[in-house]
């Protein structure tokens, strides 16, 4: 044993989440989802704002944008599969086309690196057709967001994107998101609200039907929650590589290191060598290889393709 | 009535009389009377119809615009449109009528830009990006000539996609923006949806 696993466990009591009190039971009212919404979001928000509790922020946002790729790619009728998206996102060489699923993906990861303060970011993310119409939704859902808190003003969003073209799904995730961040004082987007909607329930809410708008607040609210797991459960890996990484001897493993707290899928012969991403420290293949076996030999990375070539690895799952 | 009009109007009746102006309609039928001629002579018409030639048959002054978009206004849910093309309109069938329109009538004879074979694997393309050679060899029982794969390309139809994880890492194949817009689609869920006949839900 090269480290003491006490670290992981001591970092897990430590780290707050939800009372059993409040998720016992179901969210069925307007009044229960909006105090569960209220607690959860609260946790989340301390989770990603105090640096105390060691939560990758980077790592947690991009990991959160696969999911919303894959929701909104379901969502969207063209049913990719998480990995699939993953690797056309990962595998395509730079200047290359990255075809509808990687696209989705880097869609999402724009997402989150969106600066909400700097207006004309979001309308260049969704299209100049559609971007005239956002300012005026937005507006409308912050509005709603703060009489009758954030979820309210995620559904209002969605249902105006959706009732003006209803094959917006993506941006309209994307702008409940936004509304979702403000609300809370965000500095950036946390793509949640995608994650458990689907075709169905977002047709129902758009057709104004009795119950769509709770059961949209619902769905967001169980992601919310699901969110807080993921959270917690990437701090505690985080934490599980920062202390062994004074165990690689590798030259280069702290900007790798690095690498893996920020990136939840790491390419070792595209991101790693020759340089390592994000830096100008060389790294060659091999050395990328042996790096990234032996941090799945610690335990604390890995593999997620399951095959024996074109690997990806990363900290969470 | 000013003079260069009724300059015209006699000269009209040299021709046989044909009524433009409809002056004994009221006003409601007399517009409707309108939009009826257009769109007579636009279903009429094989080629897209100029504005010139359509404010022929409507009265003086009458915008030809405001009764086109009257016409489309109708014509919302219809499987055909009124699309404002180079040089004037036409009617057209909506894009997503194709396949049915295919299904009717033998287009066999028809000199098509493309081969079966290419608008085969396009369509594979369009369906299954990114796909390899070997994915299309899946679809089609037999390997696609790269030169097929060449001539889409260079048509700007296809392009490079991500590297596809297996031995070799042949590159995949994705459709292009050149694609959405020959085929007139605003994005790739424009193709016919194939899920629909897959998981009807």
């Amino acid at each position: 044993m090269t480290y003491p696993p006490a670290t992981i466990s001591d970092d897990l009591s430590t780290l707050p989440q939800l009372p059993a009190w409040v998720t016992s039971g179901r969210a069925e009212t307007v009044e229960t989802v909006a105090f569960r919404s209220g607690s959860a979001l609260t946790l989340l928000d301390q989770l990603i704002n105090n640096e105390r509790h060691g939560v990758p922020v980077k790592l947690f946002a991009n990991r959160l944008a696969l999911s919303a790729a894959t929701a909104t790619s379901k969502l969207e009728g063209r049913l990719a599969r998480e990995g699939d998206i993953r690797d056309a996102y990962h595998l395509t060489p730079p200047g290359e086309a990255r075809g509808p699923d990687g696209d989705l993906l880097a869609f999402w990861r724009d997402a989150v690196r969106l600066r909400l303060n700097t207006p004309g970011e979001i309308a260049a993310l969704i299209g100049p057709d559609i971007a005239a119409d956002a300012a005026g939704w937005l507006g409308a859902g912050q509005d709603r967001a703060r009489t009758h808190g954030p979820l309210a003003g995620c559904e209002a969003v969605l249902r105006a994107v959706l009732g003006a073209d209803d094959r917006a799904e993506r941006v309209a995730c994307l702008l409940s998101d936004v509304v979702l961040a403000r609300a809370l004082n965000w500095t950036m987007v946390l793509p949640v609200s995608a994650q458990r909607l689907t075709k169905s329930v977002l047709r129902d809410l758009a057709a104004g039907k009795q119950g769509a708008g709770l059961a949209v607040q619902v769905r967001i609210l169980e992601t919310v929650e699901e969110t807080i797991r993921l959270a917690r459960d990437l701090a505690r890996r985080a934490e599980a590589l920062r202390a062994v990484a004074p165990k690689l001897r590798a030259k280069g493993s702290s900007a790798a290191v690095e690498l893996f707290l920020t990136e939840d899928a790491v390419a070792p012969a595209s991101m790693l060598s020759p340089r390592i991403r994000g830096t100008s420290i060389p790294m060659t293949d091999r050395a990328a290889r042996r790096l990234c076996d032996r941090l799945v030999e610690l335990g604390v990375a890995r593999e997620l393709t399951g095959r024996a070539s074109f690997r990806l690895y990363g900290i969470g799952s | 009535m000013t003079t260069p009009t009724r300059k015209r109007k006699l000269a009209e009746e040299g021709d046989a009389v044909f009524d433009r102006e409809l002056d004994d309609l009221p006003q409601e039928l007399r517009w409707r009377e309108w939009m009826g001629r257009i769109e007579a002579v636009l279903f009429a018409s094989a080629a897209p119809v100029g504005r010139e030639d359509l404010a022929r048959v409507v009265g003086q002054g009458a915008s030809v615009e405001m009764l086109i978009e009257d016409i489309r206004a109708e014509l919302t849910g219809r499987p055909y449109e009124l699309a404002q093309v180079a040089g004037g309109w036409m009617f057209r069938t909506r894009t997503r009528f194709a396949e049915a329109i295919k299904v009717a009538a033998d287009l066999a004879d028809q000199s098509l830009a493309f081969t079966e074979m290419e608008m085969g694997v396009l369509c594979a393309i369009a369906y299954h990006q990114p796909i390899d050679r070997a994915g299309l060899a899946d679809i089609f029982g037999k390997e696609i000539s790269r030169d097929l794969l060449a001539r889409l390309r260079y048509k700007d139809l296809i392009a490079s996609g991500p590297r596809s994880p297996r031995p070799g890492a042949p590159h995949t194949f994705v459709t292009t923006q050149t694609f959405l817009v020959t085929f007139d689609l605003e994005s790739l869920r424009d193709l016919p949806e194939l899920e629909l006949v897959q998981h009807p839900d």
